[in-house]
């Protein structure tokens, strides 16, 4: 993949979001000490944005700005590690059952397929509650929900690539196993495998504020945008930012992603589809 | 003919294996069903008895053959929050759902379909980035946020509608419509732009292709070589991917079904999971799980039918 087929609109302002929220998740916690964000204030309760509160107060007179600042920090945490968790079990499932197919395929992938049929969020929210919701949990629940999917893109990203002559050949040269599996599977499933894991981090941030929303993910005093937003339910009327502003971060997070899961992808069929 | 044959061998399996997952997740609750009856401070003589009479104590093999052959015969149990039996339970929420699921799936459709050539048609100008941009957006922000808006605007602000409940479409099929507008809407919104996506991506290859050049060639109007020939070409991967959906759509609904109060199947797993109603939980999660996996296998089946290159393929 050439670099430069990444420099296009879309590109460049799916990778400025993207970097934005990074870098605001791992500065947040440094630059905004916890009590500024959990911080009460009886007397400015759902203040409405101003100069003394830039993104208004919320029901408790907690500031807004501090919540959602820190609320990166845990959505870009959770989301990260699910998606890492599910890489770590889809990885080795669809190498094993794309690489060696016959039997094992064949079990493997109608185990993938029942797991399939369960709707991701269910099973997330299930095992949320099967666990007790917390923070490690959260994690947990999104990265065996979404592993059924990773384990089916890498089973057919390694059919893709042993079909490829270069491989026969070190094959009938008498490379092991485990040599193709390295020098040859893995370096060429790396890049589709990227594009994948950028859209399910996408696909795991509104996981993250899905299951918080409904009181099974994040758990108070912690900052989490599902929270902030299942919170705001009852004063929308008189206090619209307190949804707005985290329904905000949600967006500009998943859509950096987007852009940027987009772009990859356009600029690896770029390479693939010469024209 | 063996084809689907086959397809409904791999059913069977796929079933059986959903039910052995649903079983095994329900089963690694710490407390068991006597103790949700029972509560946590009882005593534990009652407590060992209750499991004793349940059949608690029996190997968990023994208790998934109880569990599925009761699920087979219709003998679903009790719930233990409702404290009404489950079946019939399932069956009204389901209805609920139903309606949902089609409402939301119809109005995404009905504006996918045209965005989406839309954007293929007019490639790399601005109608293409405006169909492009607006479905990322769509995409981008979580389908619970999309219900607070709509509330927002057409409960609060404008008051046509209402922003939560659910009526039997039994009772008043107008009133039933205007009380699943709301949710279906935020549903759809999202499922919206995935499909617009998905229908602009087919029709730019289809419009690639030899024979749309051959059409327009041979002088057919540029509305029939996109609406006719074009679109005939594309529908049929769009349909595959809104079967897909099917799935996506029924762990929407447990977010969008609490948010607006719709008493559905997304709400009652919901109620299910809150209050640990483990054979209620079974339950919801069986069904919505075969009924995602049975929606897929008629798109499949669809598919063949409308394309015979995929059974002699």
């Amino acid at each position: 993949m050439n670099w430069r087929d990444l420099l296009t609109t879309k590109g460049i302002l799916g990778f400025g979001l993207v970097a934005l929220v990074l870098l605001t998740a791992v500065l947040a916690p440094l630059l905004v000490p916890n009590d500024w964000a959990t911080a009460m204030n009886m007397r400015a309760r759902l203040e409405p944005p101003s100069l003394a509160h830039p993104l208004g107060t919320d029901q408790l007179g907690r500031e807004i700005l501090w919540r959602v600042l820190l609320g990166t920090t845990t959505s870009v945490w959770i989301a990260s590690a699910a998606v890492a968790m599910s890489l770590v079990f889809g990885l080795p499932l669809g190498l094993v059952s794309g690489f060696y197919g016959g039997v094992t395929d064949n079990v493997l992938m109608r185990l993938v397929d029942a797991l399939l049929s369960f709707p991701a969020l269910l099973l997330a929210l299930t095992i949320a509650a099967v666990l007790g919701p917390s923070l490690q949990n959260t994690i947990l629940a999104i990265g065996i929900a979404f592993t059924p999917f990773l384990a089916r893109i890498v089973r057919g990203e390694v059919l893709r690539v042993v079909r490829m002559p270069y491989v026969e050949a070190a094959r009938a040269a008498g490379a092991t196993d485990w040599a193709l599996i390295r020098r040859h599977v893995l370096p060429n499933i790396a890049a589709p495998l990227i594009v994948q894991a950028t859209i399910s981090l996408a696909f795991a941030v509104l996981a993250e504020a899905g299951l918080s929303f409904l009181g099974l993910g994040t758990q108070p005093p912690d900052a989490s945008w599902g929270l902030m937003i299942q919170a705001s339910r009852d004063f929308l009327d008189r206090a619209p930012w307190t949804a707005l502003v985290p329904g905000a971060a949600v967006a500009i997070t998943v859509l950096g992603l987007n852009l940027f899961g987009d772009a990859l992808r356009d600029a690896l069929d770029a390479k693939s589809r010469p024209r | 003919m063996a084809y689907i044959a086959n397809r409904l061998i791999s059913m069977a399996v796929t079933l059986f294996l959903i039910s052995v997952i649903t079983f095994a997740v329900t089963n690694i609750l710490p407390g068991d069903v006597a103790m949700v009856i029972m509560g946590t401070q009882s005593n534990p003589e009652a407590l060992a008895g209750l499991r004793e009479s349940l059949g608690l104590n029996d190997p968990l093999t023994v208790q998934y053959g109880r569990w599925i052959t009761g699920m087979l015969t219709g003998d679903w149990g009790n719930s233990l929050v409702f404290k009404e039996p489950i079946g019939p339970l399932i069956r009204d929420k389901m209805v609920a759902s139903g309606m949902l699921v089609v409402l939301s799936m119809s109005i995404a459709l009905a504006a996918a379909i045209p965005l989406g050539v839309w954007g293929a048609v007019h490639r790399d100008r601005w109608q293409d980035t405006a169909s492009s941009t607006t479905s990322l957006l769509g995409i981008s922000l979580p389908d619970f946020f999309w219900g607070i808006m709509l509330i927002l605007l057409f409960a609060r602000a404008l008051g046509w509608l209402p922003s939560s409940g659910y009526v039997e479409p039994g009772e008043s099929l107008t009133e039933a419509l205007r009380h699943a507008l709301l949710p279906s809407l935020a549903l759809g919104l999202g499922l919206m732009a995935h499909l617009t996506r998905m229908t602009r991506s087919t029709m730019t290859n289809v419009l690639e292709e030899d024979f749309i050049r051959v059409s327009r060639a041979k002088g057919l109007s540029e509305r029939t070589v996109v609406w006719r020939h074009g679109l005939a070409n594309a529908i049929g991967p769009v349909m595959t991917v809104a079967g897909l959906q099917v799935g996506y759509l029924f762990g929407s609904i447990i977010v969008v079904e609490s948010l607006f109060n719709y008493t559905g199947m997304g709400w009652l797993t919901y109620q299910a999971l809150l209050n640990r109603d483990i054979p209620l939980i079974q339950s919801t999660v069986f069904v919505i799980a075969a009924v995602v996996m049975l929606a897929n296998l008629l798109v499949d089946l669809l598919y063949v039918a409308i394309d015979p290159r995929i059974r002699l393929g």
